[in-house]
């Protein structure tokens, strides 16, 4: 089963995310902020990251450059959910190593096709 | 090996020397010291000084140290008062996530400030900015926080700042702001993200078997 961490200090989101993908046959955990995401990426791996931007204790863009530099899956797939839509927040989200950045509220289909392409779940 | 007892800084290497100007002069050119654990010794050594809130700030927007930031942060909030206040609102439009979460957390520790820029944040015309406001209410401890999510709820045309709102309630809103609520989806009726929202926060403020008017 294809295995998403939801990363989001809004527990409606992570809800809203939770039911969506696991109605699509995704296998979903939630994180509340960079560091909690970070210790359970320590202890098992994902196919995809579904994180936001702004959120306490260590916010998205952290976590993305932690990922990418000091992970042992450095590679996994990473989308940016954010309330930020300015081309300087898509700017800084590719640059700390995010494969694609989604500005909120998200459509339903639209994040789903994402996150199928991206996490591999239809290949 | 003797023990030297060192009476004057004069003896000392020159690096020594400047760690052990314990004085605000000392501290605050040790806030730019290249050693993170120098800056981290300095705010928290500082904390308190109202006249050095500026060199605080200046060195916390181009901290990279996340020990260091944090105890400037904390310099400033224990710190307090008009001017923190006024240099922490500013960090909210800052491009640095990091200190715009840090700033969040700071103001949220200082309750007595908010009546002051409370409204004037929530009508600011960037809409990320009322979200951050939104985001400082979550752990505000002040008796008006009830009364501005349910401003936003009623005025804000901009969704992710309703959604914002409608988070916070859902864990800490009561009967009271219900009807606001239950409003909302008719204003965004093209966000479905809006309406499953507000059925959790309804859910969670009405309880197991609860509803509207009991």
């Amino acid at each position: 089963m294809t295995r998403v961490l939801v990363v989001d200090d809004a527990q409606t989101v992570r809800l809203y995310h939770r039911e969506l993908l696991e109605q699509d046959g995704f296998q979903v955990e939630e994180a509340v902020n960079g560091l909690e995401a970070l210790e359970r990426l320590a202890g098992t791996t994902y196919d995809l990251l579904l994180v936001d931007v702004n959120m306490p204790r260590m916010d998205g863009y952290t976590l993305v450059r932690h990922v990418r530099e000091n992970s042992s899956d450095p590679g996994v797939p990473v989308i940016m959910v954010t309330t930020e839509g300015a081309a300087t927040d898509r700017e800084q989200a590719l640059s700390a190593g995010a494969n694609l950045h989604v500005v909120k509220p998200v459509q339903p289909e639209a994040l789903l096709l994402q996150v199928r392409l991206m996490s591999g779940a239809l290949s | 090996m003797p023990l030297v007892r060192r009476d004057a800084d004069d003896n000392l290497p020159g690096e020594e020397r400047r760690e052990n100007q314990r004085d605000r002069a000392g501290l605050l050119e040790q806030l730019q010291d290249p050693r993170p654990a120098a800056r981290r010794r300095a705010a928290r050594e500082i904390a308190g000084d109202a006249t050095a809130m500026d060199a605080i700030c200046n060195a916390l927007e181009i901290e990279t140290d996340a020990g260091s930031r944090h105890a400037m942060l904390t310099a400033l909030l224990v710190t307090g008062g008009e001017r923190a206040k006024a240099r922490l609102l500013q960090l909210l439009r800052s491009e640095d996530a990091g200190l715009r979460n840090g700033a969040i957390e700071v103001l949220q520790g200082m309750p007595g400030l908010a009546g002051e820029y409370m409204d004037g944040l929530l009508s600011d015309p960037d809409s990320d900015v009322r979200i951050f406001a939104v985001n400082i209410l979550e752990s505000l401890r002040h008796q008006r926080v009830p009364e501005w999510l349910q401003q936003v709820l009623q005025n804000d045309d901009h969704v992710n700042v309703c959604a914002a709102a409608v988070d916070v309630l859902t864990e800490a809103g009561g009967p009271e702001c219900l009807p606001a609520l239950e409003a909302l989806p008719q204003r965004f009726p093209d966000e479905p993200f809006v309406d499953f929202a507000v059925r959790t926060a309804v859910r969670r403020i009405q309880g197991p078997g609860g509803s509207h008017g009991q």
